[in-house]
């Protein structure tokens, strides 16, 4: 059937109509079996347990069909309004008194179909006691009513039911997806880019600079095995920390050559304070992924980190308006944020603003506590 | 070959330096740190190929093929890791090389251009080709979002314009080129394509029907791609053309 208002949130077409036109013919046909069956024992029942003759039978069966028939149609036509005005994707109080109205106009309809049928087909002689017309057609309503009441129920009731499971199918796989890139995005790792180009440039140093190159492996070995193992730490002291940020920085020297520079100014009861796990070294990256590298002419990136009235402070300087940031996804630095807040709550602070004079700063403050744990990871090797 | 090297590092533009040494074929010519520094090495050495790193300070390596003049050099990418790159060059089959640079996957790559198609001989004359018009077999190089091409010109169907920029048709894309069709027109082999009015260049090899259009009209069907409609003085030069 083509259906121009077919809404797209509804499945294929074939299927669906399968399924109707089952339904269809599973729920009237098997009502028509019901109510023979019911004409048949009433016939026998009438008279006291003694079988009569069943010579109406025959005319009721072919009464049970045609207006079964009818209803079969009328609900088809029924369907076909529905889809047209969109009737399933109504909420519940908007429609409740469509379905009324519906099932209304849908008995009456009926009734008035049906009547002139009943009365060729109904056999005077039987009758014993007289009717008014009047009741039967308010019968007859009312029953059309209750027919069309279930049908309609059982349509929408359906479509409800697959509205609902279907929404909660996709919001079940929005959480998980929505889960899983938080736990990835949230481990922080080195760039892989960077791990690249570390070994690239030292290929290149192996020749040029052998006693450099050895270093090099060293600093990469360190930072690779911090990296690996923060994941299963909260906190670590500071210093710890500072020492990988000191390899990573003296790769990124290999690469960037005098293109970089490095200021560290660390006060010794910093050195000691707890800090989560490559959160320093987030930042660090962030300066020089954004600082140093697309700048031509390179620049100095400075790192404080201090004791401020209870608190950790760590800044994080580099060159370059804040502007050239936005081609970036901010990951890193949400990332950073987001862990802050996990382990934190409202205490800890992360900020990144532009200072005079074309320094960016990226700033922590965190609440001054001593690590617990000192990783061996980033015992220097032999 | 005539190859320039373009890395903003000193050290991974040795290490590719010392990779083709072992290749006598290779002449390295110069090297460049970045962007702007490649172009007018490019503009001033007429290297017949080119090794770029893709990110680089400034302009990326896509950016400075997509401002320079067509013909391009051969160019071979060497990137560390970078997943939309690499995603790039693996739809379009452009030759790419991961650092830190495997030698015989060099080999390879540069084998490939050994056997290969001729701009790069063609180029045993740069300046010929450089000021002359472009050869079917050269290549203009596109990019819209993260997809990349360099499209022969002889697979060009149809250039159409778009306002300062140039529609690309060939095989199944039609990326924009920025640069508008007036310039483009320019550098193109006026053997090998046809002004078919204000907004639409054809190319001849890639008419499929060519029938009457109103007042004196042609309307030419493009292979695979639509109908082109020709004014009557514009048909005029175009049966001109398919007579000599």
């Amino acid at each position: 059937m083509p259906d121009q208002a077919s809404p797209s949130s509804e499945l294929p077409l074939p299927r669906h109509t399968r399924l109707y036109v089952a339904c269809q013919a599973a729920g009237w046909g098997l009502w028509t079996l019901v109510y023979i069956g019911l004409v048949f024992l009433q016939g026998e029942v009438r008279v006291n347990g003694e079988v009569i003759s069943r010579e109406p039978l025959a005319k009721d069966i072919a009464f049970i069909v045609v207006i079964n028939s009818l209803g079969l149609l009328l609900t088809h036509g029924y369907r076909a309004f529905l889809r047209r005005r969109g009737w399933v994707r109504l909420p519940w109080l908007a429609l409740l008194p469509r379905i009324l109205g519906a099932v209304v106009v849908l008995a009456v309809a009926w009734t008035a179909l049906v009547w002139p049928i009943q009365h060729f087909l109904a056999d005077k002689a039987k009758l014993t006691v007289e009717v008014q017309p009047a009741t039967v057609v308010i019968y007859s309503v009312f029953q059309g009513s209750v027919f069309m009441f279930v049908w309609s129920a059982l349509y929408f009731g359906y479509h409800i039911f697959e509205r609902y499971r279907r929404s909660e199918v996709e919001r079940w796989q929005l959480q998980s997806t929505v889960k899983e890139s938080e736990l990835r995005a949230l481990k922080s790792q080195i760039n892989p880019h960077f791990i690249f180009n570390s070994l690239n440039s030292l290929r290149a140093l192996i020749d040029e600079n052998p006693a450099r190159a050895r270093a090099a492996v060293t600093q990469l070995a360190n930072l690779l095995r911090y990296s690996l193992k923060s994941g299963q730490l909260e906190t670590v002291p500071l210093e710890d920390e500072l020492r990988v940020v000191d390899d990573y920085l003296a790769l990124e020297q290999v690469r960037h050559e005098d293109r970089l520079r490095v200021r560290l100014t660390v006060s010794p009861e910093a050195a000691a304070a707890a800090v989560p796990p490559m959160l320093l070294q987030t930042l660090v990256e962030n300066a020089v992924k954004y600082g140093i590298a697309p700048r031509r002419e390179g620049g100095e990136i400075a790192l404080d980190a201090a004791c401020v009235g209870g608190e950790l402070h760590l800044q994080v300087r580099n060159p370059g308006p804040l502007a050239r940031r936005s081609g970036s996804t901010g990951m890193g630095l949400r990332n950073a944020a987001q862990r802050l807040r996990l382990l934190y709550g409202g205490r800890a602070r992360l900020e990144l603003r532009e200072e005079p004079l074309g320094v960016v700063v990226a700033e922590i403050r965190l609440p001054m506590t001593t690590a617990p744990l000192n990783i061996p990871a980033t015992e220097s090797s032999p | 070959m005539r190859t320039l090297l373009i890395d903003d590092e000193r050290l991974a533009r040795n290490e590719l330096r010392r990779l083709l040494a072992e290749h006598s074929e290779i002449e390295i010519v110069g090297e460049a740190a970045d962007a702007e520094v490649a172009r007018v090495a490019i503009a001033r050495l007429r290297p017949e190929l080119v090794f770029l790193d893709v990110q680089m300070p400034g302009e990326d390596g896509f950016a400075l093929l997509e401002s320079l003049e067509p013909p391009l050099p051969h160019v071979i990418f060497a990137t560390a890791f970078d997943e939309f790159a690499v995603k790039a060059f693996e739809v379009n089959a452009l030759d790419y090389l991961l650092k830190p640079v495997d030698p015989a996957r060099l080999a390879a790559a540069l084998g490939k251009l050994g056997g290969g198609v001729g701009p790069a001989g063609g180029g045993a004359a740069p300046d010929a080709v450089r000021t002359g018009r472009l050869e079917a077999c050269d290549k203009v190089f596109v990019r819209q979002g993260d997809r990349c091409w360099f499209v022969e010109v002889r697979s060009i169907r149809l250039l159409e314009s778009e306002g300062n920029y140039t529609r690309v048709h060939f095989d199944a894309a039609q990326p924009l080129l920025f640069r508008s069709l007036n310039a483009m027109e320019e550098r193109l082999d006026v053997k090998m394509f046809f002004r078919a009015n204000r907004r639409q260049v054809i190319n001849l090899e890639w008419i499929d029907t060519i029938e009457p259009w109103f007042s004196g009209g042609l309307l030419v069907q493009i292979k695979g791609g639509p109908k082109v409609e020709l004014s009557r003085r514009q048909a005029q030069e175009f049966r001109e053309r398919l007579s000599l």
